[in-house]
């Protein structure tokens, strides 16, 4: 029997099917939209053609992300900050810290031994430094998002923008580029601007970090430019898994298998 | 209008109360004392004071004055659904959006002459000075007397004595504008009543710190804030009597406030006044129950009838909101101690510096002893400042972590 794990966050949605050993067989990420129950029946017919296998043969689904109530047949809605930390327990054994950015908040996730949530914290009543951020500033430099990774090499200056507000950091984009500042030096000090913001969560819920080994997933963590800062404003190394961004939906798919046992 | 009202709302309140007396909530009880304060205070003939939280409501009671502090009628407001337009009117006006809309709210109903005219104003700078302003302010537009009680942090005994003068110089105050001397006699009746209020409440919140529970999280929410209002009248020992025989009813027949509690929480300063599915959530979802309000609380001692006003005094002193962090950290350790809680939710209430100003000081001490706190980031009476959804994640998300702790 198989068990599949759906995430569907603000801006994409994310499928995981494993069977009942833990192996993953298929994965699937794709936009939202604005229909989200349409995109829950795609990525799920997505990875269930990829595995090829009947949805019947589904012994149980777990749903979670902000849609998680709008997928029908499901065994049951689990929050993304249990299945994130579900998830990463999976794929980085041994992370006592984790920060998950996705679309709309921004998590730090504190783990304990088993893998499971000790304390956690999320951003406060706005949506700035997180993936909503990252797409309104590619679209003020006029750059493909996918290609704002790697745009901070060579960036010298450590500017401070504005984190506060998305709408006030765009706006000082814009005037940035009018006075002519090089998009590299922006572009990190954007990522610092985020790096700042997700580094008093973590501190939130881990005050000392030491000794905590930090990992990263959500859509943002495949942003190296993102780790990068992250790396140097806190002195430590981030550790990435190989797919940040469907860790919610593996730790759902997870959680399904344990709870049909 | 207003008067009309609540006198409907506490008259049918009275009528269903003598139609079936043995079979009345306490609640019901609650309200009709509610419905009858805002009756009065939409009266005419009657002397009429806005206050701060902390005044001592029992002598004004005593000296004939009907009072209320005004972040209650936020509330009421907000419970109401009629917040959100005098919200804006206050904006309107020129009121930052992120100050506290408690405050927001009750200036937009005096700037819009929806509240009573009162005969003089009574501000405390406890538990917050953003209250004090909109005494201030209320004051100076509706051309009335302000009476300022500059309330102390730490019960010191010298602390005491300074507010406790600070109190008979209102008894002077509230006098030369009543054109009413103060009758001791009434002042001692109406202390000794305040004491007996003071033992029923304790019995009521013992009753509440029992497993399970009788008490669900709807029974007593803010009512260790509001009850004062009432202190010193033979209204609010009846409340407490109600409250008090319904609780030990649950008690003796084997009954819980909700059905198999798992989750015993604690409720932190004031509750989301506006209508919001949480503690329905919390205990149809998670078998999750609110046993204690940070407020719900008695932590001062009998008071003196002979000579009231250094309990006063430190009744006042003794508000948790209103005290320093270390004092108010040892009440709310206490109260996890005694109801066997295991987490605490805080709504960081707006611009409101005990809630959101204290939320990292309150969760690093309440870890100290092993209880998680949520932080909600939420408006208490902006219903405009509430995302349900947002909230709804990070609630389910606390309980998941306390279920599998």
């Amino acid at each position: 029997m198989y068990y599949l794990g759906i995430d569907i966050g603000s801006l994409s949605c994310d499928a995981v099917l494993i069977d009942e050993n833990e192996t993953v067989l298929a994965s699937s990420v794709i936009p939202t939209g604005a229909r989200n129950v349409e995109a829950i029946q795609k990525v799920k017919t997505h990875v269930l053609d990829m595995a090829g296998i009947q949805e019947s043969e589904l012994k149980a689904v777990i749903s979670t992300g902000y849609g998680r109530n709008r997928v029908d047949k499901r065994l049951k809605a689990v929050t993304e900050i249990t299945c994130h930390a579900r998830g990463i327990k999976a794929s980085l054994e041994g992370t006592g810290l984790l920060i998950d950015i996705g679309g709309q908040d921004s998590k730090a996730i504190k783990l304990d031994t088993d893998g499971k949530v000790k304390d956690f914290a999320m951003n406060d009543k706005c949506a700035a430094g997180t993936g909503r951020f990252l797409e309104a500033m590619a679209r003020a430099l006029q750059v493909p998002i996918e290609e704002m990774s790697e745009l901070d090499h060579g960036a010298t200056k450590n500017l401070t923008l504005s984190s506060m507000c998305t709408v006030f950091a765009e706006s000082e984009v814009v005037s940035l580029i009018a006075d002519g500042v090089e998009t590299n030096e922006i572009v990190n000090g954007l990522n610092r601007a985020i790096a700042s913001r997700t580094i008093s969560l973590v501190k939130r819920v881990a005050p000392e970090l030491s000794n905590e080994s930090v990992a990263m997933s959500g859509g943002v963590a495949k942003n190296s430019g993102v780790i990068r800062a992250l790396n140097q404003l806190m002195g430590k190394e981030i550790k990435v898994p190989e797919q940040p961004d469907t860790i919610g939906a593996l730790g759902a798919a997870l959680i399904a298998l344990e709870k049909s046992k | 209008m207003m008067y009309q009202y609540f006198n409907d709302l506490a008259a049918g309140l009275q009528a269903k109360i003598d139609e079936n007396p043995e079979k009345t909530n306490a609640r019901k009880k609650y309200v009709r004392e509610v419905a009858k304060l805002g009756s009065r205070l939409y009266s005419e003939n009657q002397s009429i004071a806005w206050c701060g939280i902390c005044v001592p409501f029992d002598l004004l009671n005593v000296m004939g004055v009907t009072s209320c502090f005004v972040e209650f009628v936020g509330a009421l407001m907000a419970t109401n659904e009629i917040a959100d337009h005098s919200i804006v009117l206050a904006e309107q006006a020129g009121y930052a959006s992120d100050t506290c809309a408690y405050h927001r709210s009750v200036t937009g109903a005096f700037l819009e002459n929806i509240l009573p005219v009162p005969d003089f104003v009574i501000g405390t700078s406890s538990p917050c000075t953003a209250g004090l302003t909109v005494m201030e302010n209320m004051a100076r537009v509706m051309k009335k007397d302000l009476f300022v009680l500059n309330v102390p942090q730490i019960p010191t005994d010298q602390n005491v004595r300074y507010l406790a003068d600070q109190i008979r110089d209102l008894v002077s105050f509230i006098s030369d504008h009543t054109g009413q001397a103060l009758d001791k006699e009434r002042l001692k009746e109406a202390v000794q009543k305040t004491n007996q209020t003071r033992s029923l409440l304790l019995e009521i919140y013992d009753y509440a710190a029992m497993v399970p529970s009788p008490v669900n999280s709807k029974l007593l929410r803010d009512f260790g804030i509001v009850l004062p209002l009432f202190f010193g009248t033979d209204g609010v020992i009846e409340v407490c009597k109600a409250y008090r025989d319904e609780l030990k009813g649950t008690i003796d027949s084997k009954k819980s406030g909700i059905e198999d509690e798992k989750i015993r929480l604690m409720w932190i300063q004031n509750r989301i006044q506006f209508k919001t599915d949480i503690d329905n959530m919390l205990e149809e979802e998670f078998h999750a129950n609110i046993v204690i309000d940070e407020l719900n609380t008695i932590n001062w001692g009998p008071i003196d009838p002979e000579d009231p006003y250094e309990g006063f005094a430190r009744r006042i002193i003794s508000l948790p909101i209103g005290t320093d962090i270390e004092h108010r950290m040892k009440h709310m350790k206490d109260l996890a101690e005694k109801y066997k809680i295991v987490g605490a939710i805080n709504p960081c209430h707006w611009g409101c510096r005990q809630g959101t100003g204290s939320r990292g000081m309150i969760g690093k001490g309440m870890k100290e002893i092993g209880i998680p706190v949520l932080n909600l980031e939420v408006d208490c009476v902006d219903s405009r400042n509430f995302a349900p959804n947002q909230v709804r994640t990070r609630i389910e998300a606390f309980m998941e972590m306390l279920e599998n702790q």
